[in-house]
């Protein structure tokens, strides 16, 4: 477990010089709620617009950290050896997974807090302590899924195939899922089913103090079963080529 | 610290790998023993780097089977008995050289000071620089710095000079040669004759994934008609040079004979009391490359014969 974590820091250390992929998991939901929390006045999944879009922008950040920069790394340091080169060393052979899991979650919590914060001082959001927390929990574990699919499509896909693949994928959850603006009729009836709603609805259900539907949490574990599945089929496919 | 027991360090019974039809590695058999410096000489294709792969556990054979110091090669990996540096293996893009080496350092049950290990890959004027930036012999620098980061038993190394200069490979096989004298047993594959004669004190040859020799440099030459004979001689028909005894070869142009014989000695005999005075006469031995060649040919033309074997078996 030491090699892991020794790895997992240099991951994390590799994601937080990577200019690009701290754009796109902090600066983007950033920017995105201060220009956006404050032009819409609605209520929204049953809390304020401020606060739906506070939540949708953690969830965001979190998800877009936990998929984009694992899924295009794999596949890069899969061509070019890399994993290759640590099979070779005393690191258990599920290291380098669990590393890359580890660090993309790590990388993710600065972007879910801020823009929690952003939410408190900047947007108005008022909530109980125990609320915060357990949205901030929610919306951080919820991208586990994504971090599974990034272990799915990184092990299976070649570099160039994984970026549009991972992006396309990555915009269909982001829309359907209602992060970028709510849904309504036939998108929302298929969006409920994504795991990005799923996260977003439990954590506004959570501020808005409704009971949280069972169904909901089910199909987030559902999904990480899923993705989860499809990252072992995938290494385990992959075990004579890396 | 070196291998304990009597065991060999190394071993291969009787393994395969298939790949379809193909047999890249043929049931091969051998065995390492610890102290040794091993070259594991074929051509392209001869499946040099598949048997390397099996024996790291990146592959599993066909059929066959492998034992590192007495258990499985994956145990053997996992517990840091052996660095290894494969063409195919690549680094960790976006970090320094001394970050990386201090990563791998870190992965090792019995780690090497960094420091030293910076100075025998020779890569202390790099250590600052981003991997990613290095040339390619200072990538190929830094991959043999990440074969001997541990205090480990076998360094496995497939074509480790590829791409270095002669400057820097020859600094290579200096500190190649402080590893071994710690008492590490190391093979390596190439394709570099010269560097199998001047670093290994043995040699196997490979060709289509089987062992075809097994020796000391000298012994390789030897094994392959090893000497090479020339001399002048005036009005002497081919055929009866040829069926000399021990000759394998002929080339004859006026006056000038060469040949290359198994055994020199009873070619030469043969030849005078035959009533033949020839004179300038020369006797050397064939370079371990032209007793590659010889190897493998003999091989590749056995192959040619067996398949056209099967195939009159086919036909009738």
């Amino acid at each position: 477990m030491r090699g892991t974590l020794l790895l997992a820091r240099s991951e994390i250390m590799r994601l937080r010089r990577n200019r690009r992929y701290m754009i796109s998991t902090l600066a983007f939901p950033i920017v995105l709620y201060l220009l956006v929390a404050k032009s819409a006045k609605a209520t929204v999944y049953g809390v304020d617009f401020a606060a739906y879009y506070m939540i949708a922008m953690a969830t965001l950040g979190s998800f877009s950290g936990a998929l984009t920069g694992n899924a295009i790394r794999i596949a890069q340091e899969r061509k070019e050896g890399w994993v290759r080169q640590l099979r070779l060393t005393p690191l258990p052979s599920n290291g380098y997974v669990i590393a890359k899991i580890i660090a993309a979650m790590a990388i993710s919590v600065p972007s879910v807090v801020i823009v929690l914060l952003l939410g408190r001082y900047y947007g108005g959001v008022h909530l109980a302590i125990g609320a915060w927390i357990t949205i901030a929990v929610v919306v951080w574990l919820g991208a586990m899924t994504f971090a599974a699919l990034a272990i799915a499509i990184g092990y299976r896909l070649q570099p160039d195939q994984v970026q549009p693949i991972a992006l396309l994928i990555y915009f269909v959850f982001l829309i359907i899922g209602g992060i970028f603006f709510p849904l309504k009729g036939f998108l929302q009836s298929v969006g409920n089913f994504t795991p990005t709603y799923e996260a977003l609805k439990i954590a506004t259900d959570v501020a808005g103090g409704a009971s949280v539907s069972g169904g909901l949490i089910a199909g987030l574990v559902i999904w990480l079963a899923i993705f989860s599945g499809l990252a072992w089929l995938s290494v385990r496919a992959t075990a004579e080529t890396v | 610290m070196s291998h304990s027991g009597t065991g060999p360090v190394v071993s291969f019974e009787n393994v395969s790998k298939h790949y379809g039809s193909l047999k890249a590695v043929d049931g091969l058999s051998l065995d390492l023993r610890a102290g040794e410096t091993v070259a594991l000489l074929g051509p392209n294709g001869a499946g040099k780097s598949t048997s390397l792969d099996m024996l790291l556990a990146l592959r599993k054979p066909t059929s066959g089977k492998i034992r590192m110091f007495g258990s499985d090669p994956y145990h053997g990996v996992k517990t840091g008995r052996v660095g290894a540096m494969l063409q195919s293996g690549g680094l960790m893009p976006e970090v320094t050289v001394l970050e990386l080496v201090t990563l791998v350092t870190g992965l090792q049950p019995r780690p090497v000071p960094i420091a030293t290990t910076l100075r025998r890959a020779g890569i202390e004027s790099i250590a600052d620089q981003r991997v990613d930036r290095l040339s390619g012999g200072q990538t190929q620098r830094v991959r043999f710095a990440l074969a001997i980061v541990g205090e480990c038993d076998l360094i496995v190394l497939d074509e480790p000079t590829t791409a270095m200069d002669v400057e820097t490979r020859r600094r290579f096989w200096a500190s190649m040669k402080e590893e071994v004298a710690e008492g590490k047993t190391l093979l390596f594959a190439t394709h570099y004759l010269e560097e199998a004669d001047q670093a290994a004190d043995r040699i196997l040859v490979i060709n289509r994934g089987r062992l075809l020799a097994d020796g000391t440099p000298a012994e390789i030459k030897a094994r392959a008609g090893a000497k090479r004979m020339s001399f002048r001689l005036r009005g002497v028909n081919e055929p009866f040079l040829l069926g000399l005894p021990g000759v394998t070869s002929l080339d004859v142009r006026g006056d000038v004979v060469q040949i290359q014989t198994m055994d020199s000695d009873a070619t030469l005999y043969a030849l005078l009391d035959a009533g033949y005075r020839p004179h300038e006469i020369e006797v050397g031995s064939l370079g371990l490359e032209q007793a590659f060649l010889a190897i493998t040919a003999e091989d590749d033309r056995a192959g040619e014969n067996a398949s056209a074997a099967v195939e009159e078996v086919r036909q009738s």
